[in-house]
């Protein structure tokens, strides 16, 4: 058994230090006084470009980049993921590249969707977005209850519906909409379509107004007899002879929670080293009653931490993690938001002002309950696991 | 790289520990917690798997093994029945204590005073007691200790370790809980030192181990609990379907299991610290705080579970609940941990950025 990092993630980890500091803490500031996501525009996104950000991990169709770096653990990237988050949450949701729905185009796609939806990310001309939708208003952790509809006509399909909370909608290049073709037919007729930007029919975006994570935008928008081709259909018609559609988002939920976790172990180390700080420079630290709270709060962080390295180890050797990744999600966000409950109470008023850090993560971090599964979620996700809770 | 795979010899070790804690612990606990004491069938049984000097150096005819080993045992031996587990390994966290704080000389008169090895020696914290020290004697008023006799104590007091031989007084007392152990209130009365060592940093990891030793046993304890009432609310059926599958328990079971297993992350970390020689003091008094704050939820969750019946000694969760409550009282328990743990933690400006050699 082994509990420490290797150099190479040591580093990695170094690098998301310096570039959370340097970029990420002072954009999700200036975001969040501004009340709204960084704009298209913004010279941040330039520099994330520079740094060879927003591309896409798919080599190109005759594989013609380099042989590419080794693949980094998943262990590291929850490490980056809480250290980045650490320095601003909002802003790892808000920078460019073909983000959540990459990994199921990697796994699912046909060549040629590859080809035609990836291929401007391999070395992207300017910053560009892609997205998933999923959400929809009336269907939130209930993923088989979703009602945008795809209707078969002619070479193509006809997707009339409403999306919500879509990170990066109104930017995308394209959406990877998730449809039913029957609802009544639940999780075994969802299928998930590219629908291009400027598509007639697309529109409707409306960026939320949100309590906190303010750096990206979560957009609703509505498909109003969007026709695309067949070929547009993820994966390709003959793949979707079962129920894979639905287990294709189950998947990509399932990979994501130990990272949300991690994310929100970052800000509950946040909030706490604001606390020891805050409380250091008021001569609190010598009162019994707020380092004892300020103890148990780190204990539990690094309980949090380590739990979700667990489920990330258990990745990286291809274990099954459900359980794992549940636990980490459902600790984790809990723990980040007594974690900031806390470090509140500590800074007292001048956090109330509403201009310290401390609040910024108060409202940030009530998200991490709630994407991905909220925390009822996943204890029903293990209980199935433990008890046989049926579904 | 982070790896939490067992090597092989761990493996056999725990392996061997769940067996014996399988065939010969659970089936015997209340036997065992009625006679004060435990068969000299389960003894020899023990005494056959040579489990008591894992992590004695090889040459004291131990196994060279670490802290990590002991702590892996401690909870597949304790998930059976952790008073047998203390009254089976005859010296806890003494020899430990006397090899941190007094090195190898120290480990060997520890050992020759409980005769090579036949006898028990007793890990006394001086949190658990009223400690009189004088230059060539001492007194010890522990109320209530997990045995019944002991050849020799071992006291744990500030930076130093403490070998008494003579005059150790053992009153049995009821004991709240781990009576297979046997429990007493110790009482020493102007006993000579037979030995007397110090050393700052030895005491610091000898306290670490000792808290690590006490937090394995009581995963062990919550292990059991969380087992036995997680198959049991899936048995019992109310309202037309097992109690398990109403949420209320089944978000009560997916919490406790959460707790555990949590704990036992913080608890192997800690030892991993030990074993690696880095700084443990903070780690093994945080994971035992960790370990005693689950405790509390999980031991009076398992009782809940099983209601009325739960309440009954027909069934091992209430036994698991006053034993979980009482070990959670050793090496001064929880706010002597949080004091340790919380004092240290508020010297650092960023105390959980990774670490200096990539230790978390």
């Amino acid at each position: 058994m082994e509990f420490a990092v290797d150099a190479r993630t040591r580093e990695l980890v170094e690098q998301a230090r310096e570039l959370g500091e340097k970029e990420y803490r002072p954009a999700g500031l200036e975001a969040d006084r501004r009340g709204g996501p960084i704009p298209v525009g913004d010279p941040f996104f330039d520099r994330c470009l520079a740094r060879g950000e927003g591309r896409t991990r798919w080599p190109g169709p005759q594989a013609r980049r380099e042989a590419a770096s080794p693949k980094r653990s998943v262990v590291a990237t929850l490490l980056v993921a809480e250290e980045l988050a650490y320095w601003d949450r909002g802003v790892i949701n808000a920078t460019p590249g073909p983000g959540l729905p990459e990994t199921n185009v990697l796994a699912m796609g046909t060549d040629a969707q590859k080809e035609r939806f990836l291929g401007s990310f391999v070395e992207p001309d300017r910053p560009r977005w892609a997205c998933f939708a999923m959400t929809e208003p009336g269907a939130g952790s209930d993923a088989a209850a979703i009602r945008t509809h795809a209707r078969k006509d002619g070479d193509g399909y006809i997707l009339n519906g409403a999306k919500c909370f879509i990170g990066a909608a109104s930017r995308s290049d394209w959406i990877l909409v998730q449809a039913t073709l029957d609802p009544s037919q639940g999780r075994a007729a969802q299928r998930a379509f590219f629908v291009e930007r400027d598509t007639p029919g697309l529109g409707s975006f409306h960026v939320e107004r949100k309590m906190g994570l303010k750096a990206y935008e979560s957009t609703s928008f509505t498909l109003a007899d969007v026709r695309v081709p067949a070929t547009h259909m993820l994966g390709g018609e003959a793949r979707y002879e079962s129920s894979a559609g639905f287990k294709t988002a189950m998947k990509t939920f399932n990979a994501g929670r130990p990272i949300i976790a991690s994310n929100a172990v970052g800000m509950a180390r946040s909030a706490l080293d604001e606390a020891i700080r805050f409380a250091r420079d008021h001569d609190l630290l010598g009162r019994d009653r707020v380092r004892d709270r300020i103890e148990a709060i780190a204990r539990r962080v690094r309980k949090a931490r380590l739990v979700c390295l667990e489920a990330g180890w258990l990745a990286d050797r291809e274990r099954p993690n459900i359980v794992q990744a549940s636990m980490s999600k459902a600790l984790a966000a809990q723990i980040a938001q007594e974690a900031a409950t806390l470090a509140y109470e500590i800074v007292g008023t001048a956090a109330g002002r509403g201009d310290h850090l401390i609040e910024k993560l108060y409202r940030d971090v009530k998200a991490m309950d709630i994407v991905e599964g909220t925390g009822q979620i996943q204890r029903m996700i293990i209980a199935r696991s433990l008890v046989g809770l049926p579904r | 790289m982070f790896d939490l795979d067992r090597s092989d010899e761990l493996a056999l070790v725990v392996e061997t520990a769940r067996k014996l804690a399988e065939t010969e612990l659970t089936p015997h606990l209340r036997e065992a917690e009625r006679a004060r004491g435990v068969s000299p069938e389960l003894r020899a049984a023990w005494d056959e798997v040579g489990l008591a000097s894992l992590e004695l150096p090889e040459a004291c005819d131990g196994a060279g093994l670490g802290c990590l080993a002991r702590v892996l045992v401690n909870e597949e031996l304790a998930a059976g029945d952790a008073g047998a587990t203390l009254a089976l390994d005859p010296y806890g966290p003494a020899m430990t204590t006397l090899l941190e704080v007094g090195g190898m000389a120290a480990l060997g008169q520890g050992l020759e005073a409980v005769r090579g090895g036949a006898g028990r020696a007793l890990f006394v914290a001086a949190q658990d007691a009223r400690i009189e020290l004088r230059p060539d004697s001492i007194d010890v008023d522990a109320p209530w200790v997990c045995a019944e006799e002991a050849r020799a104590v071992v006291v744990l007091h500030g930076t130093e370790a403490l070998l008494i031989d003579r005059a150790l007084t053992f009153e049995a007392v009821r004991g709240a809980g781990l009576r297979a152990a046997g429990a007493a209130h110790l009482l020493v009365r102007g006993a000579p030192i037979a030995g007397r060592w110090s050393s700052a940093r030895g005491a610091a990891r000898a306290l670490a181990r000792a808290r690590l030793y006490y937090a394995s046993l009581l995963l062990g304890v919550m292990r059991a609990a969380c087992e036995f009432s997680t198959g049991y609310a899936q048995q019992r059926v109310a309202f037309g379907k097992p109690i398990g599958h109403h949420q209320a328990l089944a978000f009560l079971i997916t919490d406790m299991r959460i707790s555990l297993d949590a704990a036992r992350l913080v608890v192997h970390e800690a030892a991993w610290r030990v074993d690696r020689g880095l700084p443990c003091s903070v780690e093994a008094a945080s994971a035992w705080a960790e370990c005693i704050e689950a405790s509390r939820q999980i031991g009076p969750a398992g009782v809940q579970i099983l209601g009325g019946h739960g309440f009954m000694a027909d069934y091992p969760v209430e036994k698991h609940m006053r034993e979980a409550r009482a070990l959670g009282l050793l090496c001064g328990g929880f706010d002597a941990s949080v004091e340790t743990a919380g004092r240290a933690l508020v010297e650092s400006p960023a105390p959980l950025a990774l670490g200096v050699e990539g230790a978390l």
